[in-house]
């Protein structure tokens, strides 16, 4: 059963085509990785699906709530991390956990396992403005996760990432049992994470395919080039161009 | 969704905003420094020079509220846009009004205080004694005027938190749309008005509040989503 699914959603600034008829279906506890250049389209994906920015056409629904009609609803639903950390610096870390745990109505207590969770236990009690950019990505997961989403929503989640909190945020990522959509430019860790990955390209899904199609990193990152130049048909199209052979694909798409 | 957890929220964010001021203290100090410029210059510029000092010191208090609102409101919006943190407010599982509400709360604090010490610091530096008689009446016109501007510089400065010339744009904007709030102001905290309760600026203030509050309540969600 689908916990995401998206239909026809598109996305336009003025002139600028944004996200344009972009549909999938996740299902519990299944991973996605939303990977294209800058521009693609992911990070207005991501904020669609947050409700944090409103969809020109199309629909969305987290479980069976259509996002449209029941966005407070939803919210409970989802966890959000994007590049920013969304916290205060004039406050401390577990102030900003406390304050978003009583947004949503959850209880203190959580927090301290969370801070636990992401390694920051003993800075707690410091002030986000003296953290480093990797110690506020970690609080800001910590944040995401705090009223227990079901769905969580990543937008580039390793970027500008020291090597001990890449492998933390890592780590606690692989941990969850939750449903992930993330987007990323950091594709090999994307892979690693991902059941499924999402191709986009000038705010298009190019192809939605399952990530055991690609035994090795740069597999995928050809496919994707050559969705791109427009040398390769997306998987599922009738005709194929002999690149998924080389791919190594040859499953099924799990869309 | 329960009004409980709604007013639980505009609570918490009116207490973030109000905890995070106390500590830095950035916004009051920058208006309350502006304020009492404008008072100081007035002090120098008009001191001997206006025959009525009750004139002056109305002019005076209310121009050093509405500039030094402006100033705080403006830094209290960069501070939501430093690392997306309205993004997190925005995420919180209720109606977003609630979000507006919580913030106008917070403002209102703000722009009130920034209101009564411009009043000590007209009292000190144009040497003016508000008769006592019209303290209460002070007090309440500060208070309302602080819900009215709150009212729609929350608005406003939302409004611009994403166009990149915030600082320059807001007072363009705001300044106007509160000319309503200076002209009651001026006018209801005349020592020489008998009953300004129920004199027409007193309505006329209490309606623009009234206005602006139920306008940010439509139409906050669409403000700030992008």
């Amino acid at each position: 059963m689908s916990i995401v699914s998206v239909a026809g959603l598109s996305k336009r600034f003025g002139a600028h085509v944004g996200v344009s008829d972009v549909s999938f279906r996740l299902a519990a506890g299944e991973r996605a990785v939303v990977v294209g250049a800058n521009g693609a389209g992911k990070t207005t994906l991501i904020r669609m699906l947050a409700s944090l920015s409103r969809p020109t056409s199309g629909e969305i629904e987290i479980g069976s709530d259509p996002l449209a009609g029941g966005a407070a609803d939803v919210r409970s639903r989802i966890g959000v991390l994007t590049h920013e950390t969304m916290l205060y610096e004039d406050l401390t870390a577990r102030e900003n956990l406390h304050l978003h745990a009583r947004l949503h109505g959850v209880d203190e207590s959580v927090c301290e396992e969370l801070l636990e969770t992401v390694g920051l236990a003993d800075r707690g009690g410091e002030r986000v403005a003296g953290f480093s950019h990797g110690m506020g990505k970690r609080v800001a997961l910590a944040r995401a996760l705090v009223h227990d989403p079901d769905v969580l929503l990543l937008d580039e989640p390793y970027t500008g990432l020291d090597r001990a909190s890449l492998d933390r945020v890592e780590a606690v990522l692989e941990d969850l049992d939750r449903t992930v959509l993330a987007a990323t430019h950091d594709l090999e860790r994307g892979v690693r994470l991902a059941d499924r990955i999402l191709f986009m390209n000038d705010g298009r899904l190019v192809e939605d395919s399952s990530a055991d199609r690609f035994p090795s990193v740069e597999s995928a990152l050809d496919r994707y080039e050559r969705l791109c130049r427009g040398e390769a048909t997306p998987h599922g199209a009738d005709a194929d161009d002999g690149s998924e052979t080389e791919s190594g694909t040859g499953a099924e798409s799990a869309s | 969704m329960s009004v409980g957890r709604y007013a639980r929220v505009a609570y918490e964010v009116a207490r973030k905003d109000l905890l995070v001021e106390a500590r830095s203290k950035r916004t009051i100090n920058a208006s309350l420094v502006f304020a009492l410029l404008i008072v100081v210059v007035f002090s120098f510029v008009f001191g001997e020079q206006v025959g009525s000092r009750d004139v002056l010191a109305r002019g005076a208090l209310w121009i050093a509220v509405v500039f030094g609102g402006v100033v705080g409101m403006s830094h209290a919006v960069t501070r939501e846009g430093h690392n997306g943190a309205l993004d997190g407010l925005l995420l919180a599982p209720v109606d977003r009004s609630a979000v507006y509400f919580g913030k106008v709360a917070s403002s209102t604090v703000f722009v009130a205080t920034v209101g009564l010490l411009s009043t000590g610091f007209v009292v000190v530096f144009l040497d003016y004694s508000f008769p006592i008689g019209t303290l209460p009446t002070l007090l309440v016109v500060v208070f309302l005027a602080a819900v009215g501007f709150s009212s729609v510089g929350v608005l406003v400065s939302m409004l611009m938190l994403h166009s990149g010339v915030q600082e320059s744009l807001l007072p363009v904007l705001l300044i106007p749309l509160v000319v309503p709030i200076l002209l009651a102001g001026t006018e209801l905290t005349q020592p020489a008005l008998s009953a300004p309760m129920t004199s027409a600026w007193f309505r006329i203030l209490v309606t623009y509040d009234g206005l602006m509050l139920v306008a940010g309540w439509m139409t906050f969600e669409y403000v700030v989503e992008g």
